[in-house]
């Protein structure tokens, strides 16, 4: 196939590649602290946010319990590339593999994939086979339970002190390679097969089964894929800031993610990242406006903690103006896709919250 | 007039799984809290035939039918499918082993489009996404919505709708098709032209059809053989003369249509 029609066709994941690196060039311009931090942090989301939405945008099915995968992932990179001097003294618990080496990036990221891959393996053999609902809550569930295992299995995870050390070598650049990445793999999940009866089954599960789709197998494979991602997303943040503790992984870095999911619009990749951009900008502006800015010679500045208001407020509009969020479950696109191009989304279905139907008329 | 229909390759599917013979059901019984749906059905569907079931609303036409594909577990009773015993399989096995449906209140994809509808069965009985769009692009052409293809499937007319549904089941030539009210609320022009698809099915497909159906002319215009449900008990079987002769047929109609 000639490359101007290849890309005519996956213009989806080239477009929004192409935009954020646009936003990455901003790493040149300001050299400030602050936005290489904005701005790793932003990509690693991406990754992470991508990760849900391949499991939740073409299921239809909502997990609160991925930023547990991101956990096990950030843990995984930080066993995997510590010092082995710490890791002898303070994670005794850890295979001796682990601690008397200290392998390479790459490796360790690899590792922040395949633990939680597997984990999620064994959790989604027991969670697909739940309705919508239940589903929900188990994933709930498992992220509680990541949760306290890993703040109290202190020869392992240091418990609630930290472990230190770890490399850091991810910055706006090496996240961004990683964000696209995560798209490109994402959108061909969509494309394939397993993505086509997936995404069936979120349309009709019934008639999804009556079309020879096994769902608990296609949404199991979703699972496993998205664990991939968002302990991916974990890897790179435990090799971002050096230090880690559990606590960052829980309910509002949960909250906030599902959050820019939903204010994108969870039924389409293009929402995924377009959310994710979305959510850290507008942060970034009220945060900035805390800090006050200078206008003529008197300062202005909103009192702290209009942040946090700010964001709900303005994630509530979008909603109640687009209430399927910025992209409304559809893909960007520039060019007409060529016939064969699989037809994005039309129109939003709607959310497989309630229990989903079992009698079949 | 209808089309012939030329199946695209598949060389990697096992026919041998989708060649059963008969559709056999035995003492069938369903009971939802206590109350019978189904008592003590037995019946048998032939390949190559046009197989009516009739009754009136509530009779356990549709109950029997998502028993036929693993959309509800018998009471008591069994299902044999080319004589092997189908209890405990799951609806996906069922349409893997040839046991194809429609559904009564049409359950397509809605938000997918028109070829990615019947791609998905493609798909779900092992073909490539390549493969499974040809299967779809000669099946929606047998059909007549090959014009269609792209758009979204919520956005088709109500008869367009009924067509992708039957298209969708045929995907690979299924041993068994069966058709819950596939001409519902249709005009009698509209009902006529799906007939005719209908009754081509059987010869093009090879494939035996049990067709749901309340419109009686057009059921004893194509049904080889006719069974009669009413509150969920057999009251008939047999060709269509002999079920418009019957007198318990009649009586079970009369308070209905006439
Ligand atoms: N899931 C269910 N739970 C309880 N009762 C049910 C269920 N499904 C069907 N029934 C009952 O079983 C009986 C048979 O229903 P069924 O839908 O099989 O009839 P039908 O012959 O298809 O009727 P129609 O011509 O209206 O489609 C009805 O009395 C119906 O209320
Ligand atoms: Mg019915």
């Amino acid at each position: 196939m000639p490359l101007s029609r290849a890309l005519a066709r996956h213009q989806t994941p080239a477009i929004l590649i192409v935009l954020l690196a646009i936003i990455a060039c901003l790493s040149l311009v300001g050299q400030s602290d602050a936005l290489q931090v904005t701005l790793t942090e932003m990509f690693i989301r991406v990754v992470v946010v991508v990760g849900l939405y391949v499991f939740i945008g073409n299921s239809g099915i909502i997990s609160f319990g991925q930023i547990g995968f991101m956990c096990i992932g950030a843990y995984a990179a930080a066993w995997a590339t510590g010092e082995p001097t710490f890791k002898q003294i303070m994670l005794q618990g850890l295979p001796v593999f682990l601690q008397e080496a200290q392998y390479p990036f790459l490796v360790a990221m690899a590792g922040a994939m395949v633990l939680p891959a597997a984990v999620a393996l064994i959790l989604g053999f027991a969670i697909m086979r739940l309705a919508g609902t239940a589903a929900s809550i188990a994933t709930f569930a498992f992220l509680i339970i990541v949760n306290s295992v890993y703040s109290n299995w202190d020869s392992v995870t240091a418990g609630v002190s930290s472990i230190i050390g770890i490399p850091t070598v991810v910055g706006p650049w090496t996240a961004y390679v990683f964000a696209a990445v995560a798209i490109v793999v994402a959108y061909l999940f969509q494309v394939s097969r397993i993505g086509l009866m997936l995404r069936a089954s979120r349309d009709d599960e019934v008639a999804a089964r009556a079309s020879a789709v096994h769902v608990l197998r296609v949404r199991l494979a979703a699972f496993v894929l998205s664990a991939a991602l968002c302990g991916l997303g974990g890897g790179l943040y435990a090799q971002f800031l050096g230090i880690l503790t559990v606590d960052p992984f829980y309910l509002s870095l949960s909250f906030i993610t599902l959050a820019m999911l939903v204010v994108g619009g969870m039924f389409s990749l293009t929402g995924a990242v377009v959310g994710v951009v979305v959510v850290t900008a507008v942060v970034e502006i009220l945060r900035a406006l805390e800090r006050g800015v200078g206008l003529g010679d008197t300062a202005f500045s909103l009192p702290s903690g209009s942040q946090e208001i700010g964001l709900g407020v303005v994630m509530a509009l979008i909603l109640i103006f687009r209430p399927s969020g910025l992209a409304r479950g559809k893909e960007f696109r520039l060019f007409r896709a060529a016939p064969a191009a699989p037809a994005a989304s039309a129109a939003e279905p709607a959310l497989q919250l309630s229990e989903s139907p079992t009698s079949a008329r | 007039m209808i089309q012939p229909y030329v199946e695209p390759q598949a060389r990697t599917i096992d026919r041998s799984r989708t060649n059963a013979a008969t559709l056999e059901v035995e003492g069938l019984s369903v009971l939802f809290q206590g109350l019978a749906a189904i008592s003590d059905v037995s019946l048998t569907v032939n390949r190559h035939e046009v197989f009516g079931l009739i009754g009136p609303n509530g009779a356990g036409k549709t109950t029997l039918v998502n028993c036929l594909t693993g959309f509800q577990r018998p009471t008591s009773g069994r299902i044999l499918l080319g004589g092997d015993d189908t209890s405990g399989w799951p609806a996906a096995r069922f349409r893997e082993r040839g046991v194809a449906r429609t559904f009564q209140a049409g359950r397509l994809f809605k938000d997918m489009s028109v070829s990615e509808n019947v791609e998905v069965t493609g798909t779900g009985l092992g073909l490539g996404l390549r493969s499974a769009r040809e299967h779809a692009r000669a099946l929606l052409d047998w059909v007549g919505l090959s014009d269609k293809a792209q758009l979204p499937a919520g956005a088709l007319a109500y008869t367009d709708q009924r067509r992708l549904g039957i298209a969708r089941s045929l995907v690979l030539s299924p041993a068994f098709i069966l058709l819950d009210e596939p001409a519902a609320g249709m005009s009698d022009a509209e009902c006529e032209d799906l007939n005719e698809l209908v009754a081509a099915i059987p010869q093009l497909f090879t494939c035996g059809v049990l067709l749901i159906e309340h419109n009686m002319r057009v059921v004893m215009g194509i049904s080889h053989r006719i069974h009669v449900l009413d509150g969920g008990k057999t009251i008939a079987e047999g060709t269509p003369e002999e079920i418009q002769r019957h007198e318990a047929v009649l009586a079970a109609y009369l308070g209905m249509d006439a």
